[in-house]
């Protein structure tokens, strides 16, 4: 690739003749990895199609997105025009296979940047690598806390994480106070790997400092093959809300079981993840009419951003795209945001860029308040809402001056 | 009651476990194989029913059959261009074959459907029953019924034929069964077939209340390793007594002891049954 | 007679000159591998190596074929880093930690097990690793679910936390060396006698009064250490353990999968199919994996079933015909 780059650079006559084609130069290439195989291989092929339709929408004219960086013009406009390239690596959901191909895409697909990663675990390792080898890491969904905390100066996150989740569920939970209904007993229904553990105990952390008391904790694993005991314990113990941090799998065989058992939480909150995951709408979506979800995606108000992007996303793949899907493919944007006002493959200029990266809410293709890092790369814009599955659709409910439809409650689950 | 609800629950799961287990101990124990591609098997299965139900619109009665007709080919031509060969070599060859075999099917099925979890049609899956004021899902029922049909079935067949008494003589002694002009390999292509048609009755029936994605056996495939060993590698009825017991142990330690915990419990007493029976609980010494 | 005695000391000779020359080259290797993606394949290579070779002492050539392995290994990786998030040592000094906890563990993890023939073993060793993975993910002090971190940016060079892949290379490489030696020795002392003995008919070797369960305690004790070191040298690659990447089912398998690739209870067995299996991970990886439609693993299980239909006893199989081609040649 090299070669020709200074082939073209060497005939600029030739060049022009040749048009603004021979002058974009190779693709800019931006590494993204997702686990694409193992127990969350759904997760990560969905947002592979994903982040190929925003490389797509980078690189030809979309004038109808044209509020959001690089839409409306073709390929990276500060860079000549150079169309951007996304380079996938399976990470197939293991540490160290992330490791490995963070290093490979690094020395061997030369990116000039790396972004996702999925589990906490691969991000953390492979971006590990990505701060040695000083080429920036944009990470847009995993939610462990310890990621921004490792002093890292190439790791940037755009997605909420605990502490914004937990703050969200509780000031809802208090609001429903207000309006009269019975919150007293808050039961977390959790998996227990780092996902649905580390959510879990930072809303019951920040449950106790507002001087709530969580009256009922279940921990269990992702993949067993029966969850009634779990709904039993929950009839037993009749919680005013139940909050589930499930992935699909799991989230699937709750609403089979709580239907079965005839059991229905009052209030039912489903912790984004299996709960968005378009096929727990397309398989359980009769039976969970009502359960209400986090979600920094709506695609539910015509005219947005969001509401556009979904349109493409399932005109591409037939499926509605999902909260986690989006806050991946936004983290993605986010890297090319910055690779495009860096003006620039140096990794230096990038990661100056994300730093003075200062993005509005009409420049995202999801609900956040604007992107913009603080010291430890952390989106302290990041915000999250809540939404309410209606027929096979999500729409916002919360907060209220962002509601595209009002909240019903109780929980109506099936009929 | 709720005891009651949880026992009940308990040996619905149990019956399933004992269901999807009742293929592989009869492979497992004729044949002193270890399939580690079982839960891939079931899988399949469940994607024949899947797309009977979905595309064809069919019943159980109909995609039960078709999947255990399916499977039993599997499983024959599994035996025949795999496990023939390499049951020659060292034990551990078995483990190596199945568990690439294992790979290819989990991975094809991911290429070929996508690894987006489905489910069957919301009128098979859907309907509760309750009877004394306990509730269950007729589907489960079903498939604890057909997991007593099957073991009876396989039982019968072991203990009762020509047929059974040939595959375990077979099983027992390869070259004295030749000698008495037993052909082995129609023997045990037999018995892979067998073993892999409970598997598709399996498959077919648990489509009916569970998921289906292509990492589904995964989930499921430890502790059908575990029911059968417990019962006695090659058990039929033990595999049924074991599923059964583990299932309610799940159901009552998720319940008082923590459903995160529920494995160790399992676990444990696993252990603690082999310290008392190193042969299983119904296998022979 | 004579010809054989005399071409069995010529042939020590000229063997002990063959493996000095091959560890040279070895030892090499990194400086002929320019792409640091290389170097750090050739690096893995020689990690599941080590983990496997002493998988194979234990499952190899005393015939146990444990499952459960991942126990020692999680250990390894888990004290490695332990010791650095309780008490800010560097990882390396929690691997004789690892190693002292892994000895104890085995002896707990005998006493059941031991009892137990076949299929019925490895059933066991699968349910005790379960059972402390489990254990393991719902206790806090050890990171539980969330798993435990190295140094994110190395504060010495004591961490032993480097950029390239070389040190970790000859690092591995000593300690592989150091294994195969001790392998090699146990195999010719009395020890490695019984043990044929015991994998051969284990009622047979206590009834002409071999110590059996002594023996088998031995083999799976050097065994246990060796695998808890691979998990310490794991962790510091790494820098990372979770339940999953220490206590994993999966770890267990692979090592079974590398050595039953390789040879069973030979000496170059599991670095043979080490040396096969990893870069063949990583290449269907590369390859494929982008992709996302699963290609990766549809290929690399062919593979394997391959090779266990035309050579069930491994690689080493393969090498024992050729050699018997080569000799029928030379005849």
């Amino acid at each position: 690739m090299p070669i020709t780059r200074r082939g073209t650079l060497a005939l600029p006559a030739l060049a022009l003749a040749a048009g603004p084609a021979a002058a974009q130069g190779a693709p800019v290439k931006v590494g993204v990895l997702l686990p694409l195989t193992g127990n969350a291989a759904s997760a990560g092929n969905s947002a592979r199609a994903a982040i190929e339709l925003a490389t797509e929408l980078v690189n030809t004219p979309h004038p109808e997105l044209a509020s959001m960086p690089l839409m409306a013009t073709a390929g990276l406009p500060n860079l000549g025009g150079r169309k951007l390239e996304a380079v996938f690596a399976d990470n197939q959901g293991n540490p160290s296979v992330g490791q490995n191909q963070a290093l490979r895409l690094i020395t061997q697909e030369r990116v000039v940047g790396l972004t996702n990663g999925y589990q906490s675990s691969v991000a953390l390792t492979a971006s590990a690598v990505a701060e040695r080898y000083g080429i920036p890491y944009v990470n847009g969904e995993s939610v462990a806390t310890n990621l921004t905390e490792r002093g890292f100066k190439w790791f940037f996150r755009t997605t909420p994480i605990g502490p914004d989740i937990a703050r969200v569920y509780l000031d809802f939970i208090e609001e429903q106070q207000k309006q009269g209904r019975p919150v007293g007993k808050i039961a977390i229904v959790h998996e227990n790997t780092e996902y649905g553990t580390s959510i879990a105990d930072t809303i019951a952390k920040e449950a106790e400092a507002r001087g709530r008391q969580i009256g009922l904790r279940i921990a269990y694993s992702a993949n067993s093959a029966d969850v009634s005991p779990q709904v039993l314990q929950m009839k037993d113990a009749q919680p005013d809300v139940a909050i589930f941090i499930s992935y699909t799998s799991d989230a699937i065989l709750y609403m089979r079981t709580m239907r079965a058992q005839g059991y229905k939480p009052p209030i039912l909150i489903g912790d984004d993840s299996g709960f968005s995951d378009d096929s727990f709408i397309q398989t359980v979506g009769d039976i969970s009419q009502g359960v209400i979800n986090r979600s920094a995606f709506d695609a539910s108000r015509p005219g947005s951003n969001s509401n556009k992007i979904n349109a493409l996303y399932k005109a591409k793949t037939g499926r509605e795209m999902d909260d986690t899907t989006a806050r991946m493919m936004q983290g993605y944007l986010v890297m090319a945001d910055a690779i495009n006002r860096a003006g620039s493959t140096d990794p230096a200029k990038i990661q100056a860029a994300l730093r003075a990266t200062d993005l509005k809410p009409d420049q995202l293709m999801i609900g956040y308040r604007g992107v913009r890092f603080n010291e430890k790369g952390q989106n302290v814009l990041a915000s999250a809402l809540l939404v309410q599955l209606r027929g096979k659709e999500y729409v916002s409910v919360w907060p209220e001056d962002q509601a595209s439809a009002p909240l019903e409650l109780p929980f109506k689950g099936w009929s | 009651m709720i005891l009651a609800q949880l026992v009940l629950n308990g040996l619905l799961v149990g019956a399933v476990y004992a269901l999807f287990s009742s293929g592989l101990t009869l492979i497992w124990g004729m044949m002193n194989v270890v399939n580690f591609a079982h839960g891939d098997f079931v899988m399949l299965a469940m994607y024949v029913a899947f797309f009977a139900a979905t595309l064809l619109g069919w019943g159980p009665a109909a995609f039960v059959p078709v999947a255990a007709m399916a499977l039993f080919l599997l499983g024959v031509l599994v035996y025949l261009m795999l496990v023939r060969h390499v049951m020659r070599g060292p034990m551990l060859a078995q483990i190596l074959s199945t568990f690439g075999l294992a790979l290819v099917l989990r991975y094809a099925a991911l290429w070929a459907f996508s690894a987006n979890f489905v489910s069957l049609p919301e009128d098979l899956t859907g309907q509760v029953v309750t009877l004394g004021g306990l509730r269950f899902e007729p589907s489960r029922v079903l498939a604890g019924i057909a997991a007593l049909l099957v073991t009876l079935g396989l039982h019968l067949l072991l203990t009762r034929t020509a047929l059974g008494s040939r595959l375990l003589a077979v099983a027992e002694d390869r070259t004295a069964a030749m000698l008495v002009g037993i052909r082995p390999d129609p023997m045990q292509a037999l018995a892979w077939g067998i073993g892999a048609a409970c598997t598709g009755i399996a498959g077919g029936l648990i489509a009916l209340f569970f998921y289906v994605a292509p990492s589904v056996g995964e989930s499921l495939v430890l502790i059908a390793f575990v029911v059968v060993c417990l019962g006695g590698f090659g058990s039929v009825p033990g595999a049924l007594v074991a599923g059964l017991a583990i299932g309610v142990i799940e159901s009552l330690s998720a319940f008082w002891v923590g459903a995160a915990f529920k494995d160790v419990v399992v676990y444990a007493l696993f252990l603690g049954a082999l310290w008392f029976r190193p042969q299983g609980l119904l296998g022979k010494a | 007679m004579a010809m054989t005695a005399s071409r069995g000391a010529w042939g020590r000779g000229v063997a002990v000159l063959g493996v000095l020359a091959v560890l040279a080259l070895a030892a090499l290797l990194p400086f002929a591998l320019q792409d640091v993606f290389h170097q750090r394949i050739a690096a893995l290579v020689l990690l599941a190596a080590i983990s496997a070779s002493a998988w194979n002492l234990i499952g190899g050539y005393a015939g146990q074929v444990s499952i459960g392995h991942a126990v020692f290994f999680g250990v390894g990786a888990y004290s490695a880093l332990l010791g650095y998030t309780l008490f800010e040592w560097p990882p390396i000094a929690g691997a004789p930690f690892g190693i002292l906890i892994s000895l104890v563990f085995a002896t707990i993890i005998g006493l059941p097990t031991f009892r137990l023939r076949g299929h019925y073993f490895s059933m066991a060793t699968i349910a005790a690793a379960e059972l402390v993975r489990i254990l393991v993910v719902n206790w806090p002090l050890v990171g539980g679910a969330v798993g435990l971190m190295g140094p994110a940016v190395p504060r010495s060079t004591l961490d032993l936390s480097f950029t390239s892949p070389r040190p970790y290379y000859w690092t591995f490489l000593g300690t592989l060396t150091a294994l195969l030696l001790v392998t090699h020795w146990m195999s010719r002392s009395r020890m490695g006698f019984y043990l044929r003995a015991i994998k051969g008919q284990e009622r047979a070797a206590r009834s002409l009064g071999v110590p059996v369960q002594r023996y088998k305690y031995y083999a799976l004790l050097l065994s246990a250490g060796f695998t808890s070191l691979a998990g310490s040298l794991y962790a510091l690659m790494v820098g990372f353990v979770d339940p999953d990447s220490g206590f994993g089912i999966l770890i267990s398998v692979r090592m079974v999968i590398i050595t039953a690739l390789g040879g069973v209870g030979t000496l170059f067995g599991p670095l043979a199919g080490a040396v096969i299996l990893v870069p063949l991970e990583e290449w269907t990886n590369a390859t494929f994996g982008g992709a996302g439609t699963g290609i990766t693993y549809v290929v690399y299980g062919f593979v394997i079933m391959l090779i266990s239909r035309f050579a069930p006893g491994g690689l080493a199989e393969l090498w024992r015909r050729l050699q018997a081609a080569g000799r029928r040649h030379a005849a």
